[in-house]
């Protein structure tokens, strides 16, 4: 359709064709209103900093990109990069659509974003720390018991239980987005088991293979060490806390799981064994791998399956995914699992509104990272508060994730409005709300050409004996035009992520 | 390395190994069926039966004495419900190589997954329809590929090992079961020579085996009709690495290397097993195996090639937890 529209008459299609200079890509693009666009200002000009790779993929063209954007596509195809729809046993494979327009962020902005997802995963594991321990932070009053015991999230079993080092939050995932003024605000906490980092490294490289001049001479940081990295903070505290030696492996619930190709990957990259649950078992509250040599000793975890399954004996029963035993070894000291046990009080999304406080509470300082308003279901006026604007509000189940259990007020249906009302009030605690946060729009590869679309942003934050937070993250973008969900399996795309020096700044104006 | 994984590198090679032959076979078939006259229980009745496949096939498709050439191409190649098809031999390789991936090199892994993006995603059934040769090639030069890459881009080690155990296992196994199709033409009660069809037959056969050329090479070693040499050669020249025994020589040494390398003692039964097979071959002159009832002596090979990787599977891929405690303590 674009395609005859462009059809330009039969005389200018002849001499000058080979010369002609291409059709620039972003000709034509113009911002979201009331949105913050994170290329370009109101005025359509680009963002300081931004110019370089503006009139790079200006210079492009739209034809060549379009071609690009195909060969990124057959790129995935052909590396098996793809996740599982489960739909049989056999699943449907999905490539996770890729948008090549980056997304970028320039210091010094990075810099205090990086202090900030520090300064937070520290309050998270301080705030677990307390919980699974002296309780403090509840004994003062400053979070209300209730909430953070009555998660779902919190085993009570587990308290008491000091993990190697006193690490818990190995791997985080802080979701972040950008509000119209442009400042960051953390919209959730992924203290469990956050995924898509794969997809930051692979999306990295597949945009060095198909726009190789896009990167020379910017300086855009590279990506590529996160394994070794998470690999690191794992041998370390394990050397340093379980002291015999031992492998540390990746868990993964199995090839059928929807990011086996991320277990994969991170276990390929970090140079460790993938484990299933069905390797592993434990003798002598040890943990070891069945391997063609008889068993050898695992003193460290990356697990990619979900507290209620990994130890028959402690939770489910019927978890087939599971080691039965491993919580014995852990809350022994004998293997660092990553994350901890125990981590789902922290990210629940009803606690997410005490998460400043704790920062106070543990660290003494003021958080650097605002976050969104947040309505508490199971308090009485918030409540009312949030029965009485449905329509303008985004419902959240306090546990859900993936973008499910959730009411987004401005484009819902009376009889859906209806149905949360139910729920909510049927089980309070198991509900928040917060208003409409208008997200930032990027400039995004459409079948009419470049449109904004909106995007939010996950930094990976890894902590061993110290926390280092991954220079890009995982941009993700709601596809569908109008659309606020940027999650894939909704018809979300992903972008790669550019944190870059703010050395070009002084060519560029606002 | 995990078990389970060792596991996964021996049915990887072995689907692989699988799907080569098929294609080959396949390939040479189609080729064959046109240049002599067959009855119809002769055309494509015998590759339904290397495959396993005869029961099934008549329950799914029909009589495949009557049955168009096409619908038994058809499954051999596409049928999902024929779990020995190429699709699914595809299929299940790339599942194995998809929970190995940390072991197996990218080279391996692209080379798969184009194979099954091939089969997959339009372009190889196209090329089926247009020009079937050349998908049948594609296919097995892509399988071959896959296991050049293996030998060339991982390290000489375990998994590498197991993958070669499960190439050879399987390759013995599809020798023998080629060969056993054929082998209503030999014997001693048959008498008068061999019909140009039969040396025709003789001659597909080598080729189904990739083996036409090293037989011209090696040239017939005795006086036996042209069947029984064929026969001997496919069955035990220890040279040729797709005879019967080729396969289980380099199996044993394989075999060897990784006993030789583990401390637990593991492997054992099957060491034995595969021993005492290679034995027996070499017990006879293989001329008399063939001519004194080759058709029981492959059922032997055949049943006790799979009781072989029976024993490797329990040893290596699947310990019993209370055996690993057991070494434990």
């Amino acid at each position: 359709m674009s395609r005859s529209k462009r059809r330009k008459p039969i005389r200018k299609r002849t001499a000058t064709r080979a010369s002609e200079p291409p059709r620039p890509l972003f000709e034509g693009y113009t911002p979201l209103e009331g949105a913050y666009d994170e290329l370009f200002t109101g005025g359509g000009k680009a963002r300081r900093g931004r110019g370089p790779v503006v009139r790079r993929l200006d210079a492009v063209g739209v034809r060549d990109f379009r071609l690009r954007q195909r060969l990124a596509d057959n790129s995935f195809l052909r590396s098996g990069i793809t996740f599982r729809v489960y739909s049989d046993q056999r699943g449907v494979e999905k490539i996770f659509p890729f948008d090549l327009i980056p997304r970028i962020v320039a210091e010094p902005r990075w810099g205090r974003l990086e202090r900030g997802l520090v300064q937070r995963v520290a309050a998270l594991n301080a705030l677990l720390a307390d919980l699974y321990g002296d309780q403090k932070i509840l004994k003062d009053g400053v979070v209300p018991k209730e909430i953070v015991l009555g998660s779902k999230g919190y085993l009570s079993q587990l308290h008491g239980v000091r993990p190697p080092g006193g690490v818990y939050v190995h791997v985080a995932g802080i979701d972040l987005i950008r509000g119209p003024t442009g400042d960051f605000l953390v919209l959730e906490d992924n203290a469990r088991t956050p995924s898509g980092v794969s997809y930051v490294l692979e999306n990295r490289l597949v945009m060095k293979r198909v726009f190789p001049g896009l990167f020379q001479r910017l300086a855009v940081r590279g990506v590529g060490e996160y394994p070794q990295r998470l690999r690191a903070a794992l041998d370390g505290l394990a050397q340093k806390h379980v002291r015999e030696p031992g492998h540390s492996v990746v868990l993964t619930p199995g090839q059928y799981n929807s990011a086996y190709f991320e277990h994969s990957f991170l276990a390929r990259r970090m140079g460790v064994p993938l484990a299933q649950g069905s390797d592993l078992f434990v003798h002598d509250d040890r943990v070891f791998v069945k391997t063609t040599k008889g068993p050898e000793r695992v003193n460290a975890i990356y697990r990619r399956i979900d507290d209620e399954f990994l130890d028959p004996e402690a939770f489910r029963e019927d978890s087939l995914l599971g080691v039965p035993g491993l919580v014995r070894a852990y809350a022994q000291g004998n293997v660092v699992l990553a994350n901890a046990l125990g981590n789902g009080c922290v990210d629940d999304k009803a606690v997410y509104p005490f998460i400043p406080k704790a920062v106070r509470y543990y660290l003494g300082e003021d958080p650097i990272l605002d976050q969104v308003e947040t309505f508490l279901c199971s308090e009485d006026a918030a409540r009312q508060h949030v029965l009485e604007n449905l329509g303008s509000m985004v419902v959240k189940a306090v546990d859900a994730s993936g973008g499910y259990g959730m009411l987004f007020g401005p484009t819902s249906t009376k009889k859906l409005q209806k149905e949360f009302a139910r729920r909510i009030q049927h089980n309070p605690r198991g509900y928040i709300a917060q208003p409409v946060v208008e997200l930032s729009t990027c400039p995004t590869w459409t079948k009419g050409g470049v449109a904004p679309r909106r995007v939010d942003f996950r930094p990976y934050i890894v902590t061993g004996r110290e926390s280092w937070v991954l220079p890009g993250g995982l941009t993700r973008v709601a596809l569908r035009e109008g659309s606020y969900v940027v999650n894939s399996s909704q018809g979300g795309g992903s972008k790669d992520t550019w944190v870059m020096g703010s050395d070009d700044d002084a060519e560029e104006a606002e | 390395m995990i078990s389970r994984v060792a596991g996964s590198c021996f049915w990887l090679h072995r689907y692989v190994e699988r799907t080569e032959n098929l294609a080959r076979l396949v390939r040479v078939n189609r080729s064959f069926v046109l240049d002599v006259p067959l009855a119809d229980h002769d055309r494509w009745l015998p590759l339904i039966i290397v495959c396993g496949e005869r029961e099934r096939f008549a329950e799914l498709v029909g009589d495949a004495a009557t049955v168009p050439d096409q619908a038994v191409e058809d499954y051999l190649v596409w049928d999902v419900n024929n779990p020995v098809s190429l699709v699914e031999s595809v299929r299940w390789a790339r599942e194995n190589a998809r929970t190995t991936r940390e072991v197996i090199s990218l080279e391996m892994w692209e080379t798969l997954n184009d194979l099954w993006n091939y089969l997959k995603r339009g372009s190889g059934r196209r090329a089926y329809r247009a020009d079937r040769d050349a998908f049948y090639k594609r296919v097995k030069d892509q399988a071959d590929l896959f296991l050049g890459l293996a030998e060339s881009t991982l390290l000489d080690d375990e998994p590498l090992a197991f993958m070669r155990l499960g190439m050879w296992l399987e390759r013995a196994m599809q020798t023998a079961r080629m060969l056993d199709v054929k082998h209503h033409m030999l014997g001693p009660a048959r008498r008068g020579g061999e019909s140009p069809v039969e040396v025709a037959q003789w001659s597909a056969l080598l080729y189904s085996c990739g083996a036409a050329e090293a037989y011209a090479k090696r040239g017939p070693r005795s006086a036996a009709p042209q069947g029984v040499a064929i026969a001997s050669f496919l069955l035990g020249e220890p040279l040729l690495p797709r005879s019967v025994l080729g396969c289980l020589d380099r199996a044993a040494a394989t075999l060897t290397r990784l006993r030789e390398e583990g401390e637990s003692g593991l492997g054992g039964e099957a060491a034995a097993h595969l021993d005492a097979l290679r034995a027996r071959l070499r017990s006879r002159p293989l001329e008399e195996i063939v001519a004194g009832g080759i058709h029981a002596e492959l059922t032997h090979l055949i049943d006790e090639t799979s009781v072989v990787a029976g024993h490797v599977e329990r040893a290596y891929f699947d310990p019993d937890v209370e055996a690993q405690r057991a070494l434990l303590t």
